[in-house]
């Protein structure tokens, strides 16, 4: 098996004494696109940068495929990696040039400059903006341009800063789908920032979970999301809270929870006597107007509280003696005839329950 | 005054002028460049040496420029004093502190996400340097304009160094003052308007420059 592209052992990156980053190991592997995944201030734009060359570590060692990268040559590899800045910046000069500048420091012909320039223009279907003014340009516009930007380079690493940040739902939907086609195509290998979930879990082949500078967990999204490894990833993944419990029993690995006067069953390591948070993802949730005779393990009679639209799908505050939250279709909705105070049957499997030590007041300042 | 020492004064004039002008960018862009780039104690004071010099009294370098090249000076054996390069030496020591400091107010409004993604891009450090400077042309070009106006349009340096030698050291700002404190004022007049002419002249030009690199960027440069 062919090793890692990048490898990243031991990097350490403070500012006046205060750890920004501190990354033990990572690895990116060929031609995939691995989401740096993690809240604001986390430190993710900082590990980009550092490991672009574009500003140096305290400490810590670079591998590419296997070689250590000395920092006289770190500017070899630098050319070899586009990372692409948060906000689109732009060269005084139309987008026609701006799109070629990376072309002209690597002192690319001038026809195979061309070359490249009618076929990113085209696969981008920026053909009409490329005599056109940066400033001229729309938001959504200016970041297609910036990808481009990248992509025109055919660098064997592409580094993203949330490039999908700030743009209107509608282009943003547009971008990731072109995004995500262009880099099935070419098969550049790439880290792209991200803390918006859903954008993680639709272009990642992996994601590297970072929090306060530490990479905490890597794995595809369904493995992580399946099995945070803290907390604070089980928050990030969209997991909330459910409900406080005490462990009644314990039988490989399937736990007998007792919370509200209800049995709830999830899997994880815990004792009897243990006291444990549960936690849920709402599109995990079934509804259905009569219990059915399942696999699913946990059901409980719910009351309609609220029904709240977002985006695509609808919002379900359920009241089950403790709080539930579902996310149903707008077909769902209507066909069980949600409306508030009706009741309804609401199942989640035990494997979507997450358990966590301690208690909810605890794991709810972890996650502030 | 004859057309012929009309046109000699005119032309002195353009090329002390001129050289003084273009030294000053040659020495003063990359002193600027260095100064934005690189890190050192005392960068702040350098700085603020640099934008006072910026209005350096013309006969303050008149009287320093004399007092290095006079017979008794330190450089008096280059017996330059009275001379077109005792003239070009002054107005340089007054244009370079102007090239100097209005380029680098020019280099510092580059914004710095710009030559982060530049480095982010592939560019190398002279790449680096190339797009700043291209990002910030049209500051260095009004840096030379004003070191140009500055020195066509100044008197008393070039008056102290000069001499105001009738066929040598005459230039057009050292002549209307001849002429007016004769009485002439009928060629003082017409020199001030050649001055003029050739002020805004030069102006034009660089300013066309300036301008035309702004426009220069509309065509599809890429094709």
């Amino acid at each position: 098996m062919e090793g890692p592209a990048l490898e990243v052992k031991n990097l350490k990156y403070s500012i006046n004494q205060r750890l920004i980053v501190e990354v033990s190991y990572f690895e990116l592997r060929k031609g995939e696109c691995l989401v740096l995944f993690g809240p604001n201030g986390a430190g993710k734009s900082t590990f980009l940068r550092l490991i672009s060359f574009l500003q140096p570590a305290d400490s810590g060692e670079i591998y590419h495929h296997g070689e250590k990268v000395e920092v006289k040559s770190g500017q070899q590899l630098r050319r070899k990696i586009v990372y692409l800045l948060q906000k689109p910046v732009f060269f005084q000069g139309t987008v026609g040039d701006n799109l070629l500048v990376g072309l002209k420091f690597r002192k690319l012909d001038q026809k195979e400059q061309e070359k490249r320039l009618e076929k990113i223009a085209t696969v981008f279907q920026i053909e009409s903006l490329l005599h056109r003014y940066p400033e001229e340009l729309s938001g959504g516009e200016r970041q297609r341009v910036h990808l481009s930007r990248a992509f025109i380079i055919e660098p064997e690493f592409l580094f993203l800063d949330e490039p999908f940040n700030g743009l209107d739902v509608q282009y943003r939907d547009r971008l990731l789908a072109d995004f995500y086609r262009l880099r099935k195509l070419t098969g550049v290998t790439t880290i792209l920032v991200t803390h918006v979930r859903q954008e993680a879990a639709y272009l990642g082949d992996r994601l590297a979970v970072m929090v306060n500078g530490r990479i905490v967990q890597t794995g595809t999204p369904e493995e992580i999301s399946a099995l945070p490894a803290t907390p604070e990833v089980s928050g990030l993944m969209g997991h909330e809270a459910l409900v406080e419990g005490e462990v009644v029993s314990s039988e490989n690995g399937l736990l007998e929870i007792e919370a509200h006067g209800q049995r709830m069953y999830a899997f994880g390591q815990h004792q009897p006597g243990e006291k444990v948070v549960l936690t849920f993802r709402p599109e995990e949730v079934i509804l259905a107007r009569q219990q059915p005779s399942t696999s699913v393990r946990n059901w409980f009679l719910a009351e309609v509280k609220e029904l709240r639209p977002l985006d695509r799908m609808i919002l379900v505050s359920l009241d089950c003696g403790f709080s539930l939250k579902a996310f149903v279709s707008r077909a769902s909705a209507d066909e069980l005839g949600l409306q508030p105070e009706k009741k309804i049957w609401a199942g989640i499997k035990a494997s979507a329950l997450s358990t966590w030590p301690g208690s909810q007041e605890e794991r709810i300042s972890h996650r502030e | 005054m004859p057309l012929r020492e009309i046109l000699e004064i005119t032309w002195l004039s353009l090329v002390v002028s001129g050289s003084a002008a273009v030294l000053a960018l040659l020495f003063g862009l990359p002193s600027a460049v260095l100064i934005y780039l690189k890190q050192f104690p005392g960068k702040r004071f350098l700085i603020a040496l640099v934008n006072t010099g910026m209005g350096l009294p013309p006969v303050v370098v008149g009287l320093l420029v004399s007092i290095l090249l006079w017979r008794t000076g330190p450089l008096g054996f280059l017996q330059m004093m009275y001379t077109p390069a005792a003239m070009v030496l002054a107005q340089f020591i007054i244009a370079l502190p102007l090239v100097t400091g209005l380029s680098l107010a020019a280099l510092q409004q580059v914004d710095p996400q710009v030559m982060l993604q530049a480095k982010a891009l592939g560019a190398n450090s002279w790449q680096m340097v190339v797009v700043l400077l291209r990002e910030s042309r049209m500051g260095q070009l009004a840096a030379i304009i004003a070191a140009f106006g500055g020195v066509i349009s100044e008197v008393g340096a070039v008056m102290m160094v000069g001499g105001n030698l009738k066929g040598y050291t005459r230039v057009l700002t050292t002549a209307v003052v001849q002429e007016t404190r004769m009485g002439n004022f009928r060629s003082a007049v017409y020199l001030g308007l050649i001055l003029l002419a050739l002020s805004f002249a030069i102006n034009w030009f660089l300013t066309s420059l300036q301008q035309k690199g702004a426009d220069r960027w509309k065509g599809p440069r890429w094709k």
